[in-house]
């Protein structure tokens, strides 16, 4: 009974939810105050960004990504912290099992191009669809596969450590640089060069690419503290 | 002016990236470092707070771009006030746990200190922020260390109190991002002043249910009747500093983000009569349940949801008596708890289930420890000449001023049962007839017994001369009252 009245509680919620949110019709241009065409013209006029969605993320909105990437940092520190005392000795694994040759060869060969893809996708995250989260994830699965691949496949927590330590050293370093050498935090103080070239929008490449390592240094991390957690079941 | 408000975010960002390299080269200094930011961020709370209660508010733009483009901070006399306290207290938590459980290794040591320093910055940035998307990625970053630091102890309970929380911080932070789609979708715009100047052209069904979500989310995070499952388990299973500062810093942090919302940003009739309801019910429900604890830390946690819920009460005034009176209690109730937390916890050290029926006459054993806890229990009940008095006299003045007399009685009568379980707890700390505990005592640190001094010190300092702080308290209420000003202080900057 009691579940039956949970329920349809949830149920009469989600439908004056649902038909809250239908109401909005998004995708269709219904306010005409907002910061939406500024964002749009600004963008490529005095940025000089191709990826609109990049410049939002990293300049317009620059401080919220540092808190996203806190956040993510945050995570994998709790993540480290819960798991502490239940880690195997380095090597060791909770899941024991060999896999094919396919698998092993494969993998050698198909790593450095996930490597490069991630990269990529990560350097050029102001020109095309893409940036360092995205290019951060990619690296990260690149790590994955060699880990599912071969048993003994170590990555150094200390390198991890240090790689993540510099990459968000460099992002709140701009930050303070844009305070020093401009007037506000994370303000752009590089030239910001010629539209579709790589090397333009000022700071918002580097702080992608120092995002990007920062991202594939902390997935790789927790995978890798999971994969070596102590199961009940094995002791 | 020594600085800007945004180093309250990046310099301690920055340390914490900071904090695994400089490990590798000395241990000690995973400890020390947050220590040093917090202490100087505290210097620069209190310059900035010195400049603004005579220059006027500080608005900071971030990355050069004018509100409402990009993100801004507003440091106020109402914002600083809040920061202030939250630093310094966060300073003290510091303080405190520097030798918290000597034998924690570097690692935990090393988290510990990452996470804690997260959770104020996460707190101080909740607060200073103008725009509310920032406000949910602060959340965020308080909700995730607030997890971590719950399950501190690794253990099966601790596992537990912090998936709860998580449940729940789940939950909140999906609500917090519905609703902050709704006031997207129909203003086009996520900067507070803003949405504040054009709030009332927005449909009302809109703008009720994007309300209604925003308090849903934030009553998770405030501790609010129904909202505060969480609450108990996490505080009594995080270590005894964390639970002082989720007292202190992470329900302040959110308490002011429903404030925010509903003094500046929304203008619904009804918004303030609602606060005096649900506050009541929470200030009732959760002093009842107090009453019933065996364990002293259950029976502080609800405590702490009570005094929130009459913070709260105070708010929902919609008077400068009655933010005066709540800011009031949220001052002493940072100072007060986090010493009740702190000189509980070394009352309970060594006992297993940490019951206060294992606190016999530990007033001989541990004497400075008890009388302070005994201090912190007179001090928040509200018996003069402690600090609590004055803040619970201003609220029944503001209270006296509606004509709400009702809950005038009705928060009298809740202090009458405060009385009886505090009291309950200091009769056996110095109750000699019963056996006394035999439970092994712990000495508190030095750095420990330092920092329950000072709060001690500040309980009778804000009791005598209260007018050290009221001069802060009534510009800092003064400021959030005037809505209009806000709106035109953050508007009127331009690039």
């Amino acid at each position: 009974m009691k579940k039956i009245l949970i329920i349809l509680l949830l149920a009469g919620l989600g439908f004056y939810i649902a038909t809250t949110y239908t109401g909005i019709g998004f995708g269709e241009p219904h306010f005409k105050h907002g910061v939406k065409d500024t964002y749009l013209k600004q963008t490529v006029q005095s940025l000089h960004v191709a990826n609109t969605v990049t410049a939002i993320v990293v300049n317009f909105r620059g401080f919220d990504t540092l808190g996203e990437v806190t956040v993510l940092f945050l995570a994998v520190t709790a993540l480290g912290s819960i798991l502490y005392k239940k880690r195997h000795e380095v090597g060791v694994r909770s899941v024991l099992f060999s896999s094919s040759s396919i698998v092993t060869a494969g993998s050698k060969l198909l790593f450095p191009a996930i490597i490069l893809l991630g990269a990529y996708v990560f350097i050029h995250g102001h020109l095309t669809p893409g940036g360092g989260f995205q290019g951060g994830v990619i690296i990260a699965t690149g790590f994955l596969l060699m880990l599912l691949a071969y048993r003994n496949y170590s990555v150094s927590h200390i390198i991890l450590s240090i790689v993540e330590s510099i990459a968000g050293i460099t992002f709140a370093g701009i930050g303070l640089l844009g305070l020093i050498y401009g007037e506000t935090f994370l303000q752009n103080f590089l030239p910001v060069g010629v539209l579709n070239n790589v090397f333009s929008g000022g700071i918002i490449p580097i702080i992608y690419i120092a995002v990007g390592f920062k991202v594939a240094a902390e997935l790789t991390g927790v995978i890798y503290t999971i994969l070596h957690e102590k199961g009940e079941s094995n002791g | 002016m020594v600085g800007t408000p945004v180093l309250f975010i990046a310099i301690p960002l920055l340390a914490a990236f900071l904090i695994p390299l400089l490990g590798m080269i000395w241990k000690e200094l995973v400890r020390i470092v947050p220590g040093l930011v917090l202490i100087y961020l505290l210097i620069l709370a209190v310059n900035l707070l010195d400049h603004v209660m005579v220059h006027g508010p500080i608005i900071e733009i971030i990355a050069g771009w004018a509100p409402p483009i990009g993100i801004n901070l507003v440091f106020s006399a109402f914002s600083g006030f809040l920061v202030t306290i939250m630093i310094f207290l966060g300073l003290l938590i510091w303080l405190y746990s520097y030798r918290f459980k000597k034998n924690v290794g570097y690692e935990p040591a090393k988290k510990y200190f990452l996470l804690l320093m997260m959770l104020i910055t996460g707190s101080v940035g909740i607060v200073l922020t103008g725009d509310i998307f920032n406000m949910f990625v602060f959340i965020e970053i308080t909700g995730i260390s607030a997890y971590g630091l719950t399950a501190f102890y690794t253990g099966r309970d601790s596992a537990e109190a912090s998936f709860k929380y998580l449940m729940l911080g789940s939950i909140a932070s999906t609500f917090l991002l519905l609703a902050i789609m709704i006031i997207y979708s129909q203003l086009g715009t996520l900067n507070m002043a803003d949405i504040a100047n054009r709030i009332h052209t927005m449909n009302p069904t809109y703008k009720i249910i994007s309300l209604i979500f925003f308090i849903t989310a934030l009553g998770i995070e405030a501790e609010i009747f129904p909202l505060n499952g969480w609450a108990p388990d996490a505080y009594s299973e995080a270590p005894g500093p964390v639970g002082a500062a989720f007292a202190g810093i992470v329900v302040k942090a959110s308490v002011y983000a429903i404030i925010r919302y509903i003094f500046t940003i929304f203008d619904v009739d009804g918004a303030f009569n609602f606060l005096i309801i649900i506050g009541m019910l929470t200030l009732i429900i959760a002093e009842m349940a107090a009453i019933r604890q065996e364990k002293l830390k259950r029976m502080l946690a609800y405590s702490s949801i009570g005094q929130m819920g009459l913070v709260l009460v105070a708010f929902g005034f919609g008077t400068e008596e009655g933010v005066y009176a709540a800011l009031f209690l949220m001052l002493n109730h940072a100072i007060i708890k986090s010493l009740l937390f702190f000189s509980g916890s070394y009352l309970v050290y060594n006992s297993k289930d940490k019951l206060i029926a294992e606190m016999n006459g530990l007033g001989k054993k541990l004497p400075i420890t008890s009388f302070l806890f005994a201090l912190g229990a007179f001090a928040i009940i509200g018996l003069p000449p402690f600090a609590g008095f004055w803040s619970k006299l201003s609220v029944l003045t503001a209270a006296a001023d509606k004509n709400m007399i009702f809950i005038m009685s009705l928060i009298l009568f809740v202090s009458l049962i405060e009385l009886v379980y505090y009291l309950r707890v200091v009769n056996r700390l110095y109750n000699s007839k019963e056996k006394a505990s035999s439970i092994e005592v712990k000495k508190p640190t030095a750095n420990a017994l330092i920092t329950m001094l000072v709060l001690g010190g500040l309980i009778l300092l804000i009791g005598f001369y209260p007018d050290v702080v009221t001069g802060v308290l009534h510009k800092a209420s003064a400021a959030l009252m005037d809505k209009s000003q806000y709106i035109h202080n953050v508007l009127s900057i331009n690039q």
